[in-house]
């Protein structure tokens, strides 16, 4: 029966893409295949893209991006590193630690400017700044140590003083009162708390000088030489893709929801979530300069974070050309 | 008796429902435990979505159980012809099975693209080494008289394959498929982890994450029941296919003729396996063009654990991550196989319990660990209890399934011959019942060391994040290649060589009780 199915699929499949083709034809200049390595499962975390995609964005330069999802066990650098996503969507502190691995890796646009990090707790034992996680248990996983040891130096809190507990990515410890707070992002359980009803409360690491860009784009050199072309197409249609989204996120959701019917996704939380991610990604900065930007002011102080984080990198990691190409400066 | 027993079913299912909503009922609000009366508004509410994923990722696991089946039956055929390649074919397919999914699922994403490729791959991965094994046990299931009748023919090996073995493999070759459904299963929606657009796996990542306790419930259940109907159909099927009677196997003075080989046979094998395995190793990477950042070759390895000026500090992680997995595995292991032991006994003894217990012991093995290693971990607390049950879980099924279908290989002249002499059920069990099991038992302890490892590795990874699945996890967020591999490496050929010693003490054991599986 399976495969019966799958022939009749095929068959389906090679019928459309026959007739595809015919109307494609006559176009002035082929599309250019290429894939766009995401970092997480579909949501609308990568609303941008979804836009970019659905109003054209990239056809215009020429490109048909393929969207791959990301998941638990689909680390985003071997793609990149074979050639077989032009682009991936990584953070800084794991680009450089590909680098140090020897990964030929630039980071060419920053879509958070803020890194999306909070501790999480609950109005009536409310963490709101650093010194407040002294006597607290948090729920974390152990790998995250380093980001919470450079929070901790970034603000003269003493690591002795916290109970870290070892836990699942997951709200529940929270609520269960197995810990007093959890390292998590802005965008994730506290807004499946908030969907469930629950209050919460964040602490955005980013404001207490915990300075890594998250959500980067990054490219290999051999690439950022030989098709700078595609990779500043799509870039471009990434920037036209998320200021449209910042115009109305929650049209943004209802897209992310309506095209990955597959996907489990809840308009609600997608909403919510759409709004939350939006002063991590736009700024002053970004008003004045166009998404994506950085300066040499934001590279330094993502220097000095990575440098606590056991990461030394030189401002070499960034490469600007391609977002000054895409903006015109 | 069976007359009572749909009776005796729907009792025992009804307590099971009713124990299981009581339990949710119990714990509302802490987002744990939701009950079937939840997880069946759920699956209703969301029919369509759960429909639809359902299909992709049965569909990955229906293809990867045929595959990973079919390369068992030619696995064992291969060593069963050629009985010399038997201990390297083996060896390889062990060290295959024993390699940890969080280092093949990134690279089977880079082989295969976009599609289903690692789905289908990792569910037959999953499976084949646990047909294989029992399969083999079955090849040799059979009484010297019968191979001696074939050879008085002047007939060989094929002869024997087609007239003999075939027909006394079948049951174990049954057991095997019914432990590699829920593998299969499983094989599939871990294969999802890596960046699938649909199916299981990934709404169960989104359930968790979302705190979607309804969700991760009606996954786990729909799993488990998938899982339950395909260990029914094979049952029946096997029922169908295998109506003879079991046969007696005699010990023969003459089988006792060595199955080891000599102490240079014993040397050469397992270094002809390393060396297979090692030149396996390089030639895929080479020929797949894979890029040698996250695609680690041999002496990759090598140079991160001996030559390297920080050799030493990788051992060390390494040590300190194994010894913590240890600390869960062997237990784990352990009171799996005692379980799984002890209740195929009580299910003789009292033929009743299994109507009841089997189908929840299969519900526990099939509800996917990769939904229970969060759940389970918040039932049971982040001690070890919560990782050493999850194994033991792991383990107690393929034992169960293995024991309750050796013991059924007693044969009916013998157990006539101790209820005419009116011996008591427990007397036949500890006189016949347990010794024909052996073989059975064995294999299952042999085949459940993989096992063990995989499952508290996924553990670690999923849930309490220590030891050497969350080391390897956290080895491939950080791009340290040289860490990861070096990692499987270890677990590899610390998994073949437990196996091996299990191996040791099943030969001592069998050589007396069943000389049959040690012989050629």
């Amino acid at each position: 029966m399976t495969h019966t199915q799958f022939n009749r699929r095929t068959a389906l499949a090679l019928g459309l893409g026959a007739v595809a083709s015919g109307l494609t034809a006559p176009r002035a200049f082929a599309q250019t295949q290429v894939n766009l390595q995401l970092s997480w499962l579909h949501s609308v975390q990568f609303a941008g893209s979804y836009i970019a995609q659905d109003r054209g964005f990239w056809e215009q330069s020429g490109l048909e991006v393929a969207l791959l999802q990301g998941g638990p066990n689909a680390p985003v650098e071997p793609p990149v590193v074979s050639g077989t996503a032009l682009v991936g969507i990584s953070a800084a502190d794991y680009t450089a630690a590909a680098v140090a691995e020897g990964a030929p890796f630039k980071i060419v646009a920053v879509a958070m400017q803020k890194n999306p990090f909070v501790v999480t707790s609950l109005p009536a034992n409310p963490v709101n700044a650093p010194a407040d996680l002294i006597g607290k248990r948090i729920g974390m996983a152990l790998a995250n140590t380093p980001v919470l040891e450079a929070l901790c130096k970034l603000n003269g809190v003493d690591m002795a003083g916290i109970d870290i507990v070892p836990t699942q990515y997951s709200a529940q410890p929270l609520l269960a009162g197995d810990v007093d707070c959890l390292l998590s992002w802005e965008t994730d359980l506290p807004v499946a708390m908030a969907v469930q009803g629950i209050d919460s409360r964040t602490m955005l690491m980013a404001d207490h000088g915990y300075a890594v860009h998250s959500q980067t784009y990054i490219a290999t050199e051999d690439n950022l030489a030989n098709r700078r072309a595609e990779i500043v197409g799509l870039i471009a249609g990434e920037v036209a893709g998320w200021e449209a989204y910042r115009q109305d996120t929650d049209a943004a959701a209802a897209l992310t929801v309506a095209r990955f019917p597959d996907a489990g996704l809840d308009l609600e939380t997608q909403k919510l979530q759409a709004a939350r991610q939006v002063p991590l990604m736009f700024s002053d900065l970004t008003d004045a300069s166009g998404f994506g930007w950085w300066t040499d002011e934001t590279v330094q102080a993502n220097i000095e974070t990575l440098a606590l984080l056991g990461r030394d990198v030189t401002p070499d990691l960034w490469d600007r050309s391609i977002l000054e190409e895409v903006h015109g400066t | 008796m069976f007359k009572a027993a749909p009776l005796c079913v729907l009792l025992g299912l009804a307590v099971f429902f009713l124990l299981w909503e009581l339990s949710a009922r119990a714990l509302d609000g802490a987002f744990i435990l939701v009950g079937p009366v939840e997880v069946l508004r759920y699956l209703f509410e969301n029919q369509t979505l759960m429909a639809r994923a359902l299909w992709v990722t049965l569909q990955n696991a229906a293809l990867g159980f045929v595959y990973g089946n079919l390369a068992a039956v030619l696995l064992a055929l291969i060593a069963i012809l050629a009985p010399r390649s038997e201990r390297v074919v083996s060896g390889l397919a062990l060290l295959m099975f024993c390699l940890p999914l969080v280092a093949t699922g990134p690279i089977l994403r880079v082989l295969f693209g976009p599609g289903q490729g690692p789905q289908i791959t990792l569910s037959a991965l999953a499976v084949y080494y646990t047909t294989y094994v029992p399969l083999l046990v079955g090849l040799r299931a059979a009484p010297a008289t019968w191979f001696d009748l074939v050879r008085s023919y002047g007939r060989q090996r094929w002869s024997e394959l087609v007239h003999v073995r075939t027909m006394a493999c079948l049951p174990y070759f049954f057991a095997g498929l019914q432990i590699a459904a829920p593998a299969a299963f499983l094989g599939a929606m871990v294969g999802e982890f890596t960046g699938a657009e649909r199916g299981m796996g990934v709404l169960t990542v989104r359930a968790i994450r979302a705190l979607d306790v309804d969700a991760s419930w009606a996954i786990a259940t729909l799993a488990a029941g998938v899982s339950i109907a395909a260990y029914v159909g094979i049952g029946w099927v096997a029922r169908l296919c295998t109506s003879a009677p079991p046969p007696v196997i005699l010990a023969s003075t003459a089988a006792s003729a060595g199955r080891a080989g000599g102490w240079p046979d014993r040397v050469l094998t397992p270094v002809l396996i390393a060396a297979i395995a090692l030149v396996v190793w390089w030639a895929a990477m080479t020929v797949f063009d894979l890029n040698g950042f996250f695609a680690k070759r041999p002496w990759d390895v090598w140079a991160a654990l001996v030559l390297d000026a920080d050799a030493a500090e990788t051992r060390a992680a390494l040590t300190t991550a194994l010894a913590e997995t240890a600390r869960y595995a062997v237990p784990g292991y352990l009171a799996g196989l005692a379980a799984g032991v002890g209740l195929a006994a009580v299910i003789v003894l009292l033929p009743g319990a299994a109507l009841v217990a089997m189908p929840i012991c299969i519900a526990l093995r099939s509800i996917p660990i990769v939904t229970t290693a969060p759940l389970g971990v918040l039932l049971l607390g982040r001690g070890s209890a919560g990782t050493i049950t999850l194994v033991a879980v792991m383990v107690f099924f393929p034992t169960l399934v293995a024991c309750l279908q050796g013991m059924r290989q007693a044969p009916g002249q013998i157990v006539d011959v101790l209820r005419s002499y009116a011996a008591s059920p427990l007397a036949r069990l500890v006189h016949v019942q347990l010794p024909t099991m052996l073989p059975a038992f064995f294999a299952a302890a042999r085949m459940s060391v993989p096992a063990a490892v995989l499952a508290v590795t996924v553990v670690e990874w999923l849930a309490t994040g220590r030891g050497i699945g969350a080391l390897m996890a956290l080895s491939a967020s950080l791009s340290d290649y040289n860490m990861l591999w070096s990692a499987v490496v270890c677990v590899a050929v610390l998994s073949v060589m437990l196996y091996g010693i299990v191996s040791v003490i099943e030969g001592w054991v069998l050589s007396v009780f069943a000389p049959e599986q040690a012989t050629r």
